[in-house]
């Protein structure tokens, strides 16, 4: 199968892992899948093509509104592809009546101009195939497709037993970590999930090390959001001077791994509307990949359909302050659940296995 | 007949005002025009429409931007009109040449830019209307489009009391070079003869804090010291419901108008608001221009050389230039109403 995936591509943001993983399982599964657009240098990895007329496919991978090409492109790739071959992932529930979720919505239109109805009726007119990477769909006219995946080759330390593996966690075979809390991710609605992970952590702070967060908008509220009065965006400075927390920028996806594997623990957050909604990210596999104990601050039901139940005990729900005391005074039990999770993600949610689901859509 | 504007709906800026005529005048004429969109609390008075396919012709009606023709929002437009029923309003002059005026304002940062609107252009359709007299490139059609709203008009019986001896309102948008050389000066020499004075819209008080990026300092440039200094109050924009209203407790108000614009000759809704309002309406153009719009006495409104004069002249000497206004609002009224506007909107797209 020709494929070829329309989207905007950011070395720092948005689905350049994930489009990463479908050229290589592709290329592993016989496919070919290119990038729509002209080869650039900074995404020299990726195959790119304008040769529309080459593919059998198209798969608009949909976060706002210019993920979609500029006209004339997009003009030639809507007359050159049938409707019936194209498919959207719409990343972020666009196709979806107005949800709104503390600060959190799917539908942003002082960010973007665009009002719900113009999503939803802007996406059918693109194609009748919408996939949303969740669970369970709100919409009867969405496929559930979970997009994103874990690539088992990506583990940035493979060990042959949790023993091992806590061992090193623990400084005693590998040197001690830089760090014991590291995030990394934009500060876009998750505020106010930080601000109750750093109180609870609180108590514990000086057990901890370094605590650093890597991305937009931790240090200071971005002055657009306030000229817009767009609210999801907050931080609290002296909350962070109190407990000590690092910021920087982002990093590249190329460097995430190895970002995360410098801490002894590293959060999965949610926004406020994927938990709503079901929805699953890059990050929420790519965490796994890195050297790191991953504290699951994540909906029930996410956890257990997506990790498998042994990682429900990675899960810190109320007393996070206790299962991190717990997790350093039991690492080698808190391994074990990390491999095992790991095998579970590599058996269900492999990339190689995403591939074929898609696949098994398109030709459906 | 049945037009769709497909625009970029902002309370407070562009074309709205003039949609919103077309709206109400159209259905007096037995015509439908609405405005792409679901019904929306903030623009009460516009009727709007996502039944793309019950319209005869869609009319884009595009400013100097183009990031809400979106990849979502276009396609389904464009996949629902064929091109022969769709035509551009170019209010901001895009389509012309790229030019520097007075190595100041600027249409586009480079050719490279240029190509590109012009090949959304292409996309869009054939057709290009521009709100100008005089268009400079061929092909395009003059079509005036902003008119005067003899219904909006301000009586001086039931006006407000008039807060302020000179109003500017408009947006810190390629203006601070008119504003700084010519208006500033002129109010520095007199400003203790001068009351309250305020300039009302966005960026008087400090540019966005996007306009670095955007490589725009030079339209948002402003001296908000010395704005304190000659005491001229700053207020943000009103709704665009509200700009004749408030126009009407000035007893001036001043039209300022960005370079590019002046020199296209593109007319906006604020030529025509500033008339409907109860004021004394001064417009920082040459004698010539005021008068190819205004008509004979428009002459009079032109605040071009001797602005200081002109300004204590007018508040000095009121009932003349009521008069004055009076003579402009009759020519407008038979020249540039919104009845005529629809006509021609209609006769454009029917040729």
């Amino acid at each position: 199968m020709n494929l070829l995936l329309v989207a905007k591509l950011d070395r720092y943001a948005r689905a350049i892992n994930t489009i990463t993983q479908y050229v290589r399982a592709g290329k592993d599964l016989g496919h070919n899948v290119s990038v729509f657009g002209e080869w650039r240098s900074e995404f020299s990895w990726l195959p790119h093509s304008l040769e529309i007329g080459a593919f059998d496919f198209a798969v608009f991978v949909i976060y706002e509104t210019d993920d979609f090409p500029e006209l004339p492109h997009l003009a030639r790739l809507l007359d050159d592809i049938p409707r019936e071959r194209r498919v959207i992932v719409d990343c972020c529930g666009r196709y979806n009546d107005t949800v709104q979720v503390e600060h959190d919505s799917n539908h942003f239109q002082k960010l973007d101009g665009h009002h719900g109805w113009e999503w939803i009726e802007g996406l059918r007119a693109v194609s009748d195939n919408i996939l949303q990477p969740t669970l369970r769909p709100l919409r009867g006219d969405v496929r559930p497709f979970r997009f994103h995946g874990y690539d088992p080759t990506a583990v940035a330390r493979s060990y042959s037993s949790a023993g091992e593996a806590a061992s090193a966690w623990s400084g005693a075979t590998n040197g001690v970590k830089p760090c014991g809390v590291a995030y990394l991710g934009s500060n876009w609605q998750r505020w106010t999930q930080m601000r109750r992970f750093l109180e609870a952590i609180e108590p514990i702070r000086d057990k901890l090390g370094t605590i650093r967060l890597a991305g937009w908008g931790w240090d200071q509220r971005p002055d657009w959001a306030s000229e817009l009065g767009v609210s999801g965006v907050d931080v609290d400075t002296t909350l962070l001077g109190r407990l000590r927390v690092e910021t920087t920028p982002g990093v590249t996806f190329d460097n995430a791994i190895s970002f995360m594997s410098q801490a002894h623990f590293s959060p999965i957050f949610h926004r406020p509307l994927f938990n709503y909604l079901c929805f699953v990210t890059n990050r929420t596999f790519e965490t796994f990949c890195a050297d790191t104990i991953p504290l699951l601050i994540l909906p029930d039901q996410l956890i257990e359909s997506i990790y498998g139940p042994e990682a429900r005990l990675l899960a810190p729900h109320e007393d996070l302050a206790w299962k991190l005391d717990d997790i350093m005074r039991h690492p080698e039990m808190y391994w074990d659940v990390v491999l095992k999770t790991r095998r579970h993600l590599a058996q269900h949610h492999s990339y190689r296995k995403r591939f074929q689901e898609l696949v098994t859509i398109l030709e459906s | 007949m049945k037009i769709l504007f497909v625009m970029d709906t902002r309370v407070d800026r562009g074309s709205i005002q003039a949609a919103a005529n077309y709206v109400r005048v159209a259905e007096k004429m037995g015509h439908v025009i609405a405005i792409y969109g679901h019904p929306n609390p903030d623009f009460p008075s516009l009727r709007f429409s996502a039944d793309i396919h019950t319209f005869d012709y869609v009319v884009f009606i595009i400013e100097g931007w183009r990031r809400w023709m979106s990849g979502l929002r276009v396609p389904r437009v464009l996949s629902a009109v064929p091109r022969e029923r769709r035509a551009i309003l170019d209010t901001d002059g895009m389509y012309n040449q790229a030019i520097s005026v007075d190595s100041y304002d600027f249409n586009y940062l480079s050719e490279q830019d240029r190509s590109e609107w012009l090949a959304h252009y292409r996309l869009l359709a054939d057709r290009i209307l521009q709100p100008t007299l005089a268009p400079h490139q061929p092909g395009v059609r003059s079509l005036p489009f902003y008119g005067y709203d003899a219904d909006a008009q301000v009586s001086c019986h039931t006006s407000f009391a008039k807060r302020f001896d000179i109003l500017q309102v408009g947006h810190n948008w390629w203006r601070w070079r008119q504003v700084s050389e010519s208006l500033l000066p002129a109010i520095e020499k007199i400003r203790p003869q001068l009351g309250e004075i305020c300039f009302v819209g966005l960026w008087w008080d400090a540019p966005p804090s996007r306009a670095g990026g955007m490589n725009f300092e030079a339209a948002f440039c402003v001296d908000p010291e010395r704005l304190r200094r000659l005491q001229i109050e700053v207020k943000p924009p009103v709704p665009y419901t509200q700009v004749i209203p408030l126009m009407s407790e000035g007893r001036i108000n001043v039209m300022t108008q960005r370079p590019l614009f002046r020199h296209f000759k593109l007319l906006t809704s604020k030529y025509f608001e500033i008339v409907s309002a109860d004021t004394i309406p001064l417009v920082m153009l040459d004698p010539a221009e005021a008068e190819s719009v205004y008509g004979p006495a428009g002459r009079e409104l032109a605040l071009h050389g001797g602005v200081a004069d002109k300004l204590l002249d007018a508040l000095h000497h009121t009932e003349t230039y009521r008069q004055i206004a009076h003579e402009v609002r009759r020519h407008l009224l038979a020249h540039h109403s919104y009845f005529r506007r629809v006509q021609e909107l209609v006769e454009a797209l029917q040729t």
